[in-house]
C-alpha cells in the first residue's frame, strides 16, 4: 500500500481521491431517494443516455464554440439532456402503449448508448482538436480529472445536495406517499421534476472519472447498503453519503496503490464490499437477523397451533 | 336539502381508466354531519369515485365541491385516509413521523415541522390508541397498527371533512374497536365522514347515510331509505336463490 504522504503529494492522486469522493457522497446521498421511489433501473437509463450527450456536447464545443470540448460544464449540459430524454421516452412508451416499462427502458437505453457508440466513433476516426481519450467515457478515467472539473463537480453537485435539502419535507411526502402529497396541495409535476433533476445531476456528474457504464453502481449501491443499517430518512441518506464518500476514497486509494488499475471499477467493487458486509452485519435488517426472527416467530406460532389442537 | 348543508357533491361524475368506464354520471351528495357509506362490489368504483372528487384521478365529466367551493380553496378542510396498501411500509420512516405529515398541508412548501407539528402528532395517537408505538419503525406495525397511524395522520389535520378508503381492512377487533370510537367522536363533534365499506352487516352500525355503487349509483341517501334488500339486490346483482347471502348481509 502506498504511504499517505506520498499518495497527497502528488497532485494527480489528490485530483482522483476529492473527486471520486465528492461524487460519492452526491451520488450516495441523492441515490436514497431513486432507491424509496424504486427508480434503481431508470438511472441506468439515465446514466447510459448520457453517453451521446456528453459527445454531442463535445462536438458542440469543438466545430461551433471552438473550445475544449472536453471541459465538465458543457459535458454534464449534454450528459443531462439525453439523460433526461431517455427517461421520458421510456415512461412516455410505457404510459401510451401496452409496452411494459421494464421494456420500455431497455429500448430507451440501447437506443441512446448505441448511438453513442456511433457518435464515438465518428469522433475517434476524425479531426477534431482535443478528441485523444475521449472514448474514457465508457469506463471513466479519474486521473484526468483537472482542478477545473473539479471546481464544476464541486458546485454542480452543492447545488443539487442544496435543492434537496430544501425541499426535504416534499421529497419526503411525495415519495413515501405521492397521493397524500397531491391531496395537501403540493403539485406533483414540481416536485418530480425538482427530484428527478438532483438525481440526474447525481449520475452525470460522475460520466468523465467513472464512466457511464459504471456509474449506475455509484447511485444504487450505496443506498441499499445504508437502508440496511437505519431507521430514518435523514439517516438513511446521510450514512448513504457516507459509504459513497468513503468507498470511493478508499477504491481511490488502492486503486492508484496498485498502480495500473482502474479507479472506477475498483470503487465499483469497494462499494459492493460495503454493501456485503450491510447485507451481513446489519444488526436488524441482516439476512442472519432476519433468519432468527422468521424461524422464532414460525416457533411460536407452531407451538400455538399444537396448543390448540390439544384444548380441542 | 340545501346547498348550504353539503359538506360535499360531485355532479355528472364520469371516470374511465383508459377506455375502460368505472364511473357513469355519478351525482353524490354527502350532508354535513352525516357518516356516508359508499358500498359496493369490487370494482365498482368506491375508491375511484373518492380519488376522483379530490383529484386524484382525472374524471371525463363532472365537478366537485366542498363546503360550496372548489377542491383547491378548501384542502385545509379535508382529510384523506388511503388504503393502508398504498404505500411501502417498508419505508425508513417512523410512526410519529408519519404523523406528522399530516401537518404539511398546511405547512405549505419549504416551512418545516416543529415542536407544535410533533406535540400534535403524538396527541392524534393518544386519540387511536397507540402513543406508545411513536417511535416504532412503520415496518414493525400491524395491519391494524398501520390503519391506527393513518388515522391519526388525518386526525392531524383537523379537518371537518374526512375520506377514508376501507378503514378496517384486515385489521384486528381491537384496532377495529379503538377506530369505531374514534368515528364516532368524530361524528358527535359535527364533522363529516366519508367512509368506503365493503362489510355488508356492519354498515348500519356506523353509518348514517349509505350510496350504492355499482359503476353508476343505485341508491344513495339516509341508511333507512337507501340500503334497502332492494338496492343491495341491485348492486350486488344477486339473482334469485341468493336470499342467504342478504339475510347474513344485512
Amino acid at each position: 500500500m502506498m504511504d499517505p504522504i506520498e499518495f497527497f503529494g502528488n497532485h494527480t492522486f489528490r485530483m482522483v481521491f476529492l473527486g471520486t469522493s465528492v461524487i460519492g457522497l452526491v451520488a450516495g446521498a441523492l441515490g436514497s431517494f431513486a432507491y424509496l421511489r424504486k427508480q434503481s433501473l431508470i438511472s441506468d437509463v439515465v446514466a447510459h443516455s448520457a453517453l451521446p450527450g456528453a459527445l454531442l456536447a463535445f462536438l458542440a464545443a469543438v466545430l461551433v464554440l471552438e473550445v475544449n470540448g472536453r471541459n465538465m460544464l458543457g459535458l454534464l449540459v449534454g450528459a443531462i439532456i439525453t439523460g433526461t430524454l431517455s427517461a421520458l421516452f421510456a415512461n412516455t412508451i410505457a404510459s401510451r402503449t401496452k409496452i411494459r416499462i421494464d421494456t420500455a427502458m431497455a429500448i430507451s437505453l440501447t437506443m441512446f448508448f448505441g448511438g453513442g457508440m456511433i457518435l464515438l466513433r465518428i469522433i475517434s476516426q476524425g479531426q477534431f482538436p482535443g478528441k485523444g481519450g475521449i472514448d474514457e467515457y465508457l469506463f471513466g478515467n479519474a486521473s484526468v480529472i483537472t482542478i477545473a472539473d473539479l471546481t464544476t463537480i464541486i458546485a454542480v453537485g452543492a447545488l443539487a445536495l442544496i435543492l434537496m435539502v430544501v425541499f426535504w419535507k416534499e421529497f419526503a411526502l411525495r415519495t413515501f406517499d405521492p397521493d397524500f402529497s397531491t391531496l395537501l396541495g403540493f403539485r406533483a409535476r414540481a416536485i418530480d421534476t425538482l427530484m428527478f433533476t438532483t438525481i440526474v445531476i447525481a449520475i452525470v456528474i460522475g460520466v468523465k472519472a467513472v464512466g457511464v457504464v459504471l456509474m449506475i453502481a455509484f447511485v444504487v449501491t450505496p443506498p441499499a447498503a445504508a437502508r440496511q443499517w437505519t431507521n430514518t430518512l435523514p439517516s438513511m441518506v446521510a450514512l448513504s453519503g457516507v459509504f459513497g464518500a468513503a468507498g470511493s476514497a478508499f477504491g481511490a486509494y488502492i486503486s492508484v496503490s496498485l498502480g495500473s488499475v482502474p479507479t472506477g471499477p475498483v470503487i465499483v467493487l469497494t462499494l459492493f464490499l460495503i454493501f456485503l458486509i450491510s447485507l451481513f452485519a446489519a444488526p436488524r435488517r441482516s439476512i442472519i437477523a432476519t433468519a432468527l426472527r422468521q424461524a422464532r416467530a414460525r416457533e411460536t406460532l407452531r407451538r400455538e397451533l399444537r396448543s390448540e389442537t390439544v384444548d380441542k | 336539502m340545501t346547498a348550504a348543508a353539503l359538506a360535499c357533491h360531485t355532479r355528472n361524475l364520469s371516470v374511465a381508466y383508459r377506455a375502460e368506464p368505472v364511473l357513469h354520471h355519478v351525482n353524490f351528495e354527502v350532508p354535513v354531519g352525516s357518516v356516508m357509506g359508499v358500498v359496493g362490489p369490487n370494482g365498482s368504483g368506491k375508491s375511484t369515485l373518492i380519488k376522483a372528487m379530490l383529484g386524484l384521478v382525472t374524471p371525463l365529466t363532472g365537478r366537485s365541491e366542498f363546503f360550496g367551493h372548489p377542491l383547491d380553496k378548501v384542502r385545509q378542510r379535508i382529510g384523506y385516509m388511503s388504503q393502508s396498501t398504498s404505500v411501502d411500509w417498508d419505508f425508513p420512516t417512523t410512526v410519529s413521523d408519519l404523523v406528522t405529515m399530516g401537518t404539511y398541508g398546511e405547512l405549505g412548501w419549504l416551512r418545516r415541522p416543529g415542536r407544535a407539528e410533533r406535540g400534535r402528532a403524538i396527541a392524534a395517537l393518544e386519540r387511536t390508541g397507540i402513543p406508545d408505538l411513536a417511535n416504532r419503525q412503520i415496518g414493525e406495525l400491524s395491519g391494524g397498527q398501520r390503519q391506527r397511524a393513518f388515522l391519526a395522520r388525518s386526525l392531524v389535520q383537523e379537518p371537518d371533512l374526512y375520506f377514508m378508503d376501507e378503514p378496517f381492512q384486515g385489521i384486528d377487533a381491537k384496532s377495529q374497536q379503538a377506530m369505531i370510537e374514534v368515528l364516532k367522536d368524530l361524528s358527535l363533534q359535527g364533522k363529516t365522514i366519508v367512509i368506503v365499506h365493503h362489510h355488508l352487516a356492519t354498515v348500519r352500525d356506523y353509518c348514517t347515510h349509505v350510496t350504492l355503487l355499482n359503476g353508476s349509483i343505485v341508491a344513495s341517501g339516509p341508511s333507512a331509505e337507501a340500503f334497502t334488500k332492494d338496492n343491495i339486490r341491485i348492486a350486488y346483482e344477486v339473482r334469485e336463490g341468493a336470499e342467504a347471502f342478504l339475510e347474513t348481509a344485512g
